[in-house]
């Protein structure tokens, strides 16, 4: 397992937990590149998103949603919810790893947690390895 | 409608495995609705697959297309340049799609991605339920329009059996006892005294039993 | 239609003296072996009026009831052969009935039986081509009229006892006695219930029947079964369906210190 490569997340959002990464590392840095996809309600996650984040490359993908009760649009967390068990139990069929695959409630604007998500999230990757993923496919 | 379940992405890889170019083709009617095979499916099928299939160091051209529905050959129609693009097709549809897409295009291996259950309903979001299993002799009207052929483990046409407890099947306590809904809506109905009545034996020559079936419509062939 | 005058079997014959009949169960061997017939069926020769042989009972695959019944009139004893529904059709239901009875079997049960998912081989397709309602209308139209299910006349007609489950702890109660009146239009001669260890339950379905006049016009016998210990009442309870054992009777057992348990 090679300990030096470059780490990519893919961090799915809702803009009711935060419209802007502030202290959070956009862009990341040498040893992790993030990518934030910004969703009007965490419930817009299609199952298809989240598995083409890892075609795109993704070691890990982070689903953030808010609070349950606390969801704008009374739901959307939880059904954003039941999608990622769907696509982790396809990700453990396939071989990937629906560890990979995570879901968080993080409460409007609480940067702290956010950090700290990130920060678990890399280091699980980091002793996971890469994704087993070698290719990239062309998407069409 | 038909409803049916996607075989797992596992059992589908080993299916197109010695393939590198293909079709997955949904259907946007029955399977659609039960999310097994419309249009969302075959994107996540698709990439899931692409997936499955990188892990192993191998690639594979997937085209994605769904057609309205696959048990008709003027829809079946619009898949036909993309079928003769591709080694082989994936069809996501129901049994009788599959098979429909397999006569229309009989040079080409169509495979099942999807285990084809029952006819049924939509009970509520994301619980469907069988309720019909085409005898060919339908009694719905004997029983309150519960039928115990479909939904009784037993097919008891005199029942409940022994085995009824608290409204459920002793097969499964997720299971609703059909005789005891049967019971239950002729009360609500106040036709109960109507089970006093024997139900003869099942006529099973027209169901499936009695070999496959046609319906052939003479006022519909010139 | 007429029934038998005189009885064809020494059950019937007792039964319609009024005497107190005892029968006894016996579950053929999971094997081809007649002489493991021959030994549970040593216990109850002399002690029982008849002793029932299921038909796959629970759905596990054992020696026909129609052989072991044979075995059992070897060995002097009147089998009552139970018969279910769930595997065979009623083409092989009714040659099955025409054998036994050429075979001396004179005492049936008709039963829908367990479903395949509790047995042995649960991934097997189950028949149900007819229900335990139609196999006692069947058997009665053979015995009394000399007839089979599609009108053909018999060359020598089954003259059978015939019997039937009910089982008065099963759900809906208040529909129980209205099937068991169904029962007894369909032919029924004589009613075995399932093991009893709900007093005040079956107190109640008896008095139903009883309103009913049923109780006039069916032999009723009803199920005993020992429980020889807190595991067995436990099993039974919760993993044999149509059981009903209350709760302080399985405490009542799984409370006995060890040193008085059997």
């Amino acid at each position: 397992m090679n300990k030096q490569f470059k780490l990519k997340i893919t961090v799915f959002h809702c803009i009711n937990t935060f419209s802007d990464a502030g202290n959070v590392q956009r862009g990341g840095d040498e040893t992790t590149e993030i990518n934030f996809i910004a969703l009007p309600c965490s419930s817009m996650v299609k199952d298809v998103f989240l598995l083409r984040a890892f075609e795109a490359g993704a070691d890990a993908v982070i689903v953030m949603v808010c609070p349950e009760g606390a969801c704008r649009y009374v739901e959307g967390n939880l059904r954003a919810k039941r999608r990622v068990m769907w696509v982790q139990n396809v990700l453990d069929d396939i071989g990937l790893g629906g560890r990979r695959l995570t879901l968080f409630n993080v409460a409007p604007g609480d940067e702290k947690a956010i950090v700290k998500i990130i920060e678990e999230t890399r280091a699980d990757v980091a002793a996971l390895g890469p994704s087993p993923a070698h290719y990239v496919a062309r998407l069409a | 409608m038909i409803v049916g379940e996607q075989k797992k992405i596992a059992e589908i890889k080993e299916l197109v495995e010695p393939y590198r170019k293909i079709l997955i083709l949904g259907c946007g009617t029955c399977v659609k609705t039960c999310f097994a095979g419309g249009e969302d499916e075959v994107s996540t099928v698709a990439s899931a697959l692409r997936l499955a299939l990188s892990i192993e160091g191998k690639e594979i051209a997937v085209e994605e297309l769904t057609v309205e529905r696959q048990c008709e050959d003027e829809f079946i129609q619009e898949a036909a340049e993309a079928i003769a693009r591709s080694e082989v097709v994936l069809s996501i549809a129901c049994g009788a799609g599959v098979q429909d897409i397999a006569k229309s295009f009989p040079k080409v291996p169509v495979l099942p991605g999807v285990n084809t259950t029952f006819i049924g309903i939509l009970e509520k979001h994301g619980l469907f339920t069988e309720e019909c299993l085409g005898c060919c002799d339908c009694k719905l009207a004997l029983f309150g329009s519960v039928c115990p052929i479909a939904r009784c483990s037993k097919k008891l046409l005199n029942g409940p059996c022994g085995g009824s407890k608290d409204g459920t099947c002793e097969v499964d306590p997720a299971i609703d006892c059909a005789w005891q809904l049967i019971i239950d809506r002729l009360k609500e109905l106040g036709q109960l005294h109507t089970l006093k009545s024997y139900v003869e034996p099942k006529d099973w020559r027209r169901s499936n039993a009695g070999g496959p079936r046609k319906l052939v419509r003479q006022d519909h062939i010139i | 239609m007429s029934t038998p005058t005189a009885p064809v079997s020494n059950l019937q014959r007792l039964l319609s003296q009024g005497e107190f009949v005892v029968t006894a169960e016996c579950g053929p061997p999971r094997g081809a072996d007649a002489d493991a017939v021959a030994k549970k069926v040593a216990y109850l020769k002399g002690f029982v009026d008849a002793v029932n042989v299921t038909d796959n009972q629970t759905a596990i695959v054992r020696m026909s009831s129609i052989a072991a019944s044979a075995h059992l009139l070897r060995q002097g004893v009147e089998p009552v052969m139970q018969m279910v529904t769930r595997d065979r059709n009623r083409i092989a239901l009714q040659s099955d009935i025409m054998g036994a009875y050429s075979l001396g079997i004179r005492n049936m049960l008709c039963l829908s039986g367990d479903h395949q998912s509790f047995g042995s081989q649960p991934d097997a397709l189950n028949v149900f081509d007819i229900d335990s309602l139609h196999l006692i209308r069947a058997v009665r139209t053979m015995r009394d009229e000399g007839k089979d299910m599609s009108g053909f006349e018999l060359k020598g007609a089954p003259r059978m006892f015939i019997g039937a489950a009910e089982n008065p702890f099963a759900d809906p109660f208040d529909y129980r006695v209205i099937r068991l009146a169904k029962k007894i239009d369909a032919g029924v001669d004589f009613i075995q219930t399932q093991c009893i260890y709900n007093m005040e339950r079956f107190k109640a379905w008896m008095n139903m029947a009883r309103e009913e006049g049923l109780t006039e016009r069916v032999h009723i016998l009803a199920g005993v079964t020992p429980l020889k210990s807190a595991g067995m009442a436990s099993y039974m309870a919760h993993k044999v369906a149509g059981m009903d054992i209350p709760e302080p009777l399985l405490k009542r057992i799984a409370d006995v210190p060890k040193e008085k348990a059997s």
